[in-house]
């Protein structure tokens, strides 16, 4: 009789685990893909032109980069055409590859308009502008304790009342090459002019070094960043409409935007 | 609006039929009256009464109370309803109207309610209306429930034309339309958010609840307001004889009613609470872990529900009532020095007045007060973030009921509404005030309508209900109005075929600001305005009723065609907490819906329940007119609960005396959901973590795998020395299948180097089996 309530209590068990088990692998087929050029372009003052040119594959292809080695870059800024030769390189500071690069360094006043242009061997054609943007300063960074020791981080700056404004907000730890903390991406709509302050959990510890940045952004690189996180997010959620990328780039997928931005360190104390 | 040709000739059609002598005046005679509870169990709203030597009846209305017209001469006239026994009465039928009232006594064997039969078929075949359902509390306590928790709605679900949102979810989807578009009313007043912790759950404690209607179409003109259905939720009438206990314990849940008489043949009242008991367990669990460094507590949760209905009598020809209904959901979350709370919920307050005006004519009146909102509040250091929504609304309608000789009874009334919406406010704030932000609007809004509609027997073969409503919206200075025509016409081929027509023009001028394709707690309601025009829809439906072996069972036939016009989805990406201009982020667009519903019932004997097959196809198409974004580049798509085939199996079985057995079975097409079709590599300016970006490419064009699920029920009567009790069990998805809820791409990772190697498909599904036993009782 044991033996049997035994057996009982195993099998329910087995029962009740197998009956937990909610997520299963599945076979999808997805129809054929036409790959498009996807190109990341950053412009950051006092840097070199570099970007990386992909292209899109289909979702199940084995992960590999798709590098699109006979790809023409050129970047136009005050009539001057750069062109930026197939060179794949790694930067240590931002642990990032480029697959195109100049050994120009890029300038240029807020205000300066830049031009880019990718084609390759197959026809396709990418085409983007940006233009360089006003720096805006940080004003104050303070913390602030609760009762477990935990620290809260606030980081205030002044927004312009005449134009509005775009900014991405990023804290690091301890170096600029671990991940970030906080990255928020925001609009001035709710705070048109005023001072705008950005907040934390509490989540730092006294001794935390922290290196806070203020880019100033364009529309589309807001526009793009958001989407890429809502294209994102909507894979694996059950309430999520499927979401668009919406490139700053016209004849393909990515962004083509320069970077101006405040950066300051603080050491928690 | 331009009116259509078919518009035009139904409005011909509607005016030469109010303008013709009525045929066979002379013939035809009337008797109307209230059926009530012998046991004081007040009025019995869905209460049948007939003549079945004629197979002709009529059903109480959530008064009560009926109108039969029958050819003159004497009649053996039955009234019958679930738990009481059915009263005979012969009746001398002149050509003067007569008032003529039943009184019921309850059935004596406890298993009676056992046999569903709210509607005799016979009746429901007779009736000019089609494409409605009726549901009664004590059918949709029988049949086996998720977590034991009875829900009208979701049993609603069971029935031919009707989708559920997804697994659990009690969000109605009646042909083709959207959950913003059902009409759900509670004893005449608005609900606006019927369900609890996101759709799992209806607000519909099913002890304070009589019965709920359901019109899929051919609309009576007495509704408007919203495109797709109206959900008619009637609540129960306290006790005339004695005070009484109902409630329930529950796996999840806890529920007690109590009414009686307040002045005997006077007032009587109704007061049910109900409330879940998730937090009381998590509170345990996180007290046992509170010296876990490394645990996160589990947010408390918890919802509530409270109805009251009150009745009183002021004379033969007055009655007053009132009803009521408040309730809330609750998320808490407290740690050092942060703390967050989100609580929604609704509330509503309804005084009807009902009048004899004269033996032939009776006039209801009804003041309300409705709303809805949700709020979400953080408080983190000196800071404290409040959002909050809400729509609220005061109305005044009233209608009457005129009985004229000649086989009319006609309908009339007039409604107003005012509303009141606060969209997105939002509060952040510190408290040395170095930081304070502000947003939200605020929109007022009025609402009218005034309609009329005729039941008219033409001849014994052919019968008419026609009606037209005036609907208007007013707000931000813009005023929208138009013409609802309303008909539906039943002739009868033979004593067991009869065939069955409508069409209806619906107008919706609030719209629920959700992309979510699902009906969550945040989703706003939104008015019409100069940006944002009125929802329309028109609907035709045709149909065939079928008695089979004599009288045992009905089958019915219905194919319906929708269309519909402006309407509404949201840009992607749209922030639709926190945006003063919304009305910037609308889309407008078309959908069309159409398909074949089957329906085939059995209400009598020891095995009950029906069989209900859809076939149909939904579509929408926003292409992007005036400049705006498209969807799907402007090309038609299916929505995500498009369902191509759905059968429910209903049975309900009475094995012994006290002892029933329940069971249903659905199987329905996989919904439509949309995959990414290609991705790419994106580093960001810092290059640390490749991300990778999906590509999505046309909206809904996969579908998951077929939804099926058999779920089984026992109920199993105690015989205790006081009262009533029985013990209810159920089982939840019998076979543990395995039903998609949602399907996303996953990375699969080389362990060591951490990078990705491949990409596969992953199907979540939500509940396996679950059983749960449920302890009612009654004293």
């Amino acid at each position: 009789m044991k033996k049997k309530l035994y057996l009982c209590i195993q099998l329910l068990s087995v029962l009740l685990l197998g009956a937990c088990n909610l997520q299963k692998d599945i076979e999808v087929v997805l129809p054929a893909h036409e790959p498009q050029l996807v190109v990341e372009c950053y412009l950051e003052p006092g840097q070199p032109y570099r970007l990386s040119v992909l292209e899109t594959v289909s979702y199940f292809d084995t992960p590999q980069i798709p590098v699109v080695p006979d790809a023409k870059v050129f970047i136009t800024h005050n009539g001057r055409q750069i062109e930026l030769p197939f060179k794949i390189s790694f930067d240590e500071q931002y642990q990032k590859y480029y697959t195109h690069s100049s050994t120009e360094i890029v300038s240029g006043k807020p205000g300066d308009v830049y031009t880019l242009e990718v084609w390759d061997g197959t026809g396709r054609r990418v085409t983007g502008t940006t233009s360089l943007l006003q720096q805006v300063p940080i004003d104050t960074i303070e913390w602030r304790y609760n009762s477990k020791d935990e620290a809260i981080l606030l980081t205030s700056f002044q927004d312009d009342t005449n134009t509005t404004n775009y900014y991405r907000y990023l804290v690091h730890s301890d170096s600029l090459q671990e991940g970030t903390n906080r990255d928020i991406v925001t609009d001035d709509a709710l705070v048109k002019g005023q001072q705008i302050t950005f907040g934390s959990g509490y989540e730092f510890e006294k001794g935390d070094t922290l290196t806070v940045t203020l880019y100033h952004i364009e529309k589309k690189y807001h526009d793009f960043l958001n989407s890429v996180s809502n294209a994102r997010n909507s894979n694996g959620n059950p309430f999520g409409q499927p979401s668009k990328v919406k490139s700053a780039v016209t004849g393909g997928f990515g962004i083509f935007t320069t970077l101006v931005y405040d950066r300051k360190t603080v050491i928690i104390d | 609006m331009r009116p259509s040709f078919l518009q035009l000739t139904l409005l011909l059609l509607f005016f030469s039929l109010t303008a013709s002598p009525p045929l066979f005046a002379q013939q035809t005679g009337k008797i109307s009256g209230y059926v009530r509870a012998a046991d004081g169990n007040g009025v019995l709203p869905g209460a049948t009464v007939a003549v079945p030597a004629l197979g002709l009846g009529a059903n109480t209305d959530s008064k009560g109370f009926y109108t039969l017209p029958l050819p003159v001469g004497s009649h053996t006239v039955q009234v019958t309803f679930v738990g009481y026994q059915t009263a005979t009465r012969s009746i001398r039928v002149t050509e003067n109207s007569q008032t003529v009232s039943f009184s019921l006594e309850p059935a004596s064997s406890q298993l009676q309610e056992v046999v569903v039969e709210a509607n005799t078929l016979k009746q429901k075949f007779n009736s000019t209306q089609m494409s409605v359902d009726v549901l009664t509390s004590r059918e949709a306590k029988l049949l086996p429930a998720l977590f034991g928790e009875v829900d009208l709605i979701k049993t609603l679900q069971l029935k031919p034309g009707v989708q559920s949102g997804g697994e659990g979810s009690s969000g109605l989807y009646v042909r083709g339309g959207g959950p913003d578009q059902n009409l759900v009313l509670l004893d005449d007043a608005i609900i606006y958010n019927a369900s609890h912790l996101f759709g799992f759950f209806s607000v519909f404690n099913p002890d304070a609840v009589h019965q709920v209607e359901l019109y899929k179409g051919g609309f009576p003109a007495q509704f408007g307001g919203k495109l797709s259905s109206v959900v008619d939720v009637t609540q129960r009438e306290g006790n005339n004889e004695k005070i009484q206990a109902t409630g329930g314990l529950g796996l999840i849940s806890s529920r007690l009613t109590l009414d009686g008489p307040i002045v005997k043949d006077k007032a009587t009242f109704l007061v049910s609470g109900r409330r879940t008991y998730f937090d009381v367990f998590t509170r345990q669990i996180n007290r046992l872990n509170e010296d876990n460094k490394d645990y996160s507590p589990i947010p408390d949760y918890y919802f509530y529900d409270l109805n009251a209905k009150l009745n009183y009598r002021l004379s033969n020809t007055d009655e007053l009532s009132f009803s009521g209904y408040f309730g809330r959901d609750f998320f808490t979350f407290k740690d050092a020095g942060f703390s967050a709370g989100f609580n929604w919920g609704n509330k509503m307050g309804a005084l009807s007045w009902r009048r004899k005006l004269s033996p032939n004519l009776f006039a209801t009146t009804t003041l309300s007060g409705t709303g809805y909102q949700y709020t979400i509040s953080n408080n983190i250091d000196v800071f404290t973030f409040k959002l909050t929504s809400e729509i609220n609304d005061v109305g005044l309608k009233t209608d009457f009921d005129l009985l004229l000789d000649g086989g009319h009874s006609v309908k009339f009334g007039a409604m107003g509404t005012r509303h009141q919406f606060t969209i997105g406010n939002l509060n952040f704030n510190s408290q040395d005030n170095s930081l304070a932000i502000e947003a939200g609007s605020d929109y007022e809004a009025t609402e009218f309508g005034l309609y009329a509609g005729d039941d008219f027997e033409v001849n014994p073969q052919l019968s008419v209900n026609y009606g037209l409503r005036f609907s208007g919206f007013s707000s931000g200075g813009k005023t929208y109005t138009g013409l609802e025509p309303r008909f539906s016409a039943k002739y009868k081929l033979s004593e067991s075929l009869s065939l069955k027509g409508s069409y209806a023009g619906m107008r919706q001028y609030i719209h629920l600001a959700t992309n979510s394709g699902a009906t969550l707690p945040t989703d706003v309601w939104y008015p019409s305005n100069q940006f944002v025009a009125p929802q329309r829809s028109q609907q035709a439906a045709l149909g065939i009723s079928k008695l089979l072996a004599d009288g045992k069972f009905l089958l019915t036939n219905e194919l319906y065609y929708k269309w519909m016009h402006n309407q509404i989805d949201f840009r992607d990406g749209a922030n639709l907490f926190v945006n003063d201009n919304l009305e910037q982020d609308f889309l407008f667009g078309k959908g069309r819906s159409y398909g074949n519903e089957i329906y085939f019932e059995k209400i009598k004997g020891r095995t009950t329940g029906w069989i209900g097959y859809t076939l149909s196809w939904t579509f929408r198409k926003f292409d992007g007119r005036n400049g705006q974004e498209d969807i799907n580049d402007g090309n038609w798509f299916p929505t995500r609960y498009d369902r191509r085939h759905d059968l429910s199996i209903v049975l309900l079985h009475k094995l012994k005396e006290r002892i029933s057995l329940t069971g249903a079975f659905v199987y329905g097409s996989g919904n439509a959901f949309s995959l990414p079709l290609a991705r790419f590599p994106f580093q960001d300016v810092e290059g640390r973590d490749l991300e990778v970006v999906p590509v999505y490419s046309d909206r809904n064009s996969f579908r998951m795998a077929a939804y099926h699920r058999l779920d089984l029920g026992l109920v199993w009567k105690l015989q205790p020395k006081r009262g009533e009790s029985d013990l209810t069990f159920s089982v939840y998805n019998a076979y543990n299948r395995r039903n998609p809820y949602f399907v996303y791409f996953d990375e699969v990772e080389d362990e060591q180097q951490q990078v990705p190697v491949s990409f596969k498909a992953k199907q979540v599904s939500l509940f396996p089996v679950i059983p749960s036993v449920t302890y009612n009782f009654k004293f």
